[in-house]
């Protein structure tokens, strides 16, 4: 248990960093104030942290934190919750892809040292990869397509 | 090192703001560049801050820039490749709430789609009859089962490594897909959401679609997407969260009750055809 306790208290530590990157990305890319984001972040840390430490008490479920995350931020901002329009009154003030920009930085940062790994690979490997990431996405897109259309969605 | 040490702070100070200090400066920089998008053919290409921010990540790693460098090195070590690992799963989260509290507005349009959102699902199967073919065609074997079965993020990971091994051909063959996906999918679907729109596909269904794979998978392919067609930028977003939850869900039985058996059949009726001699398990 006390495990645990050191763990999250690690992983809040991070969460804190990551939000200030992001108040800064998003004061530099979209013009946001960072005053004026604070409450909002306050709001997405407590939401995180919630998700962390559900994942945190439940090791072996296969749900993601980020799952939990996006579930638990989906319930309060449905349009006949009463949390709706406080939450959304304040996460507005922070840009989504101001998110976008820390994570990236993190990913490409741990990406540095599997370079070596993709030396290795076959080229033919690559290629056909490729060739699965357009074939998933448009098999999807195109299945997508029929049935809104059969719905008359679009 | 496991992972809760890895974050630890106490004695690892100069890890963690060494670390804070590259990835503030790696976002000042992107955020300072801002995004550009501009018409190629009838797609858009779609740059953003995101996209800069993976290219000059992996530029500045100790393989890179820091083999000219040797200060750079000193900052940006192992221990801080391997920090930054650990973190990239807690810095997605304010993104998962972001995601959510689109979701959640439109939760009854959402709830109006869940046919196409179920059915578009299967999608996943489309990458067998295009990369199972071209697997076969440069001349791979058994690996383009591994290849081909999905979009092999860590579920097929599992299912391949558990039914083969991952030191098998098929194994071989998914490790392959998954690192490309790893280190270029994130510049690949940042691309592919935006020119997607020359395709004249709806931007919903496009939407839908962008949620195949990994979290920043779809969050490049969305975000450059919803940046293509900003009229629709909030519902593009929240389709593309929907269905990337959804997969997340059904990936895994998917491919155990899908794709790994219609590939299999698909290597037995195509690989004579690519006269590949083998016996066929």
């Amino acid at each position: 248990m006390e495990n645990i306790g050191k763990k999250i208290l690690n992983q809040f530590k991070v969460m804190i960093i990551v939000s200030i990157l992001t108040l800064i990305g998003q004061r530099i890319g979209y013009k946001i104030p960072i005053g004026k984001a604070i409450p909002g972040m306050l709001l997405i840390i407590l939401i995180g942290m919630v998700a962390l430490i559900i994942k945190d008490l439940m090791p072996k479920s296969k749900f993601p934190a980020f799952a939990w995350a996006m579930l638990i931020a989906l319930v309060l901002t449905m349009p006949f919750v009463f949390t709706s329009k406080f939450v959304l009154n304040y996460t507005n003030q922070v840009n989504f892809l101001g998110t976008t920009t820390p994570i990236l930085a993190f990913a490409g940062i741990s990406i540095g040292m599997k370079i070596a790994k993709l030396k290795q690979l076959s080229w033919k490997l690559v290629i056909v990869a490729f060739a699965a990431f357009i074939g998933t996405f448009f098999g999807s897109a195109i299945i997508a397509q029929i049935i809104l259309k059969l719905q008359g969605i679009i | 090192m496991k992972e809760t040490d890895v974050l630890e702070t106490k004695g690892r100070w100069k890890i963690h703001i060494n670390l804070y200090l590259v990835v503030l400066i790696v976002v000042i920089v992107s955020e300072l560049i801002g995004t550009y998008k501009f018409p190629v053919g009838p797609g858009t290409v779609v740059l953003l801050p995101m996209l800069y921010a993976v290219i000059i990540g992996i530029i500045l790693s100790p393989l890179i820039l820091g083999k000219a460098i040797p200060a750079l090195k000193k900052v940006l070590s192992k221990d801080e490749i391997e920090l930054a690992g650990s973190i990239v799963m807690i810095a997605l989260l304010p993104l998962a709430v972001k995601y959510g509290t689109l979701v959640g507005p439109a939760i009854e349009q959402v709830i109006k789609a869940g046919p196409a959102f179920l059915l578009q699902e299967l999608g996943n199967l489309g990458t067998i009859f295009i990369a199972l073919p071209i697997a076969l065609l440069l001349g791979l074997r058994r690996e383009s089962i591994g290849a081909a079965v999905s979009i092999c993020r860590e579920p097929t990971l599992g299912v391949i490594g558990e039914r083969y091994g991952l030191d098998s051909p098929e194994g071989i063959g998914t490790l392959g897909v998954y690192i490309t996906g790893t280190i270029l999918g994130t510049i690949f679907f940042g691309l592919l959401g935006g020119l997607s729109v020359g395709t004249h596909l709806h931007p919903l269904a496009l939407a839908m679609a962008s949620g195949m794979g990994s979290a920043s998978m779809m969050t490049a392919s969305s975000a450059s997407l919803s940046t293509a067609v900003p009229v629709m930028k909030d519902t593009i977003l929240a389709y593309a969260a929907t269905s990337n939850l959804l997969t997340g869900v059904t990936g895994l039985y998917s491919v155990i009750f899908l794709g790994l058996p219609l590939t299999n059949w698909m290597y037995r009726k195509l690989s004579p055809v690519f006269h590949i001699k083998e016996e066929v398990k």
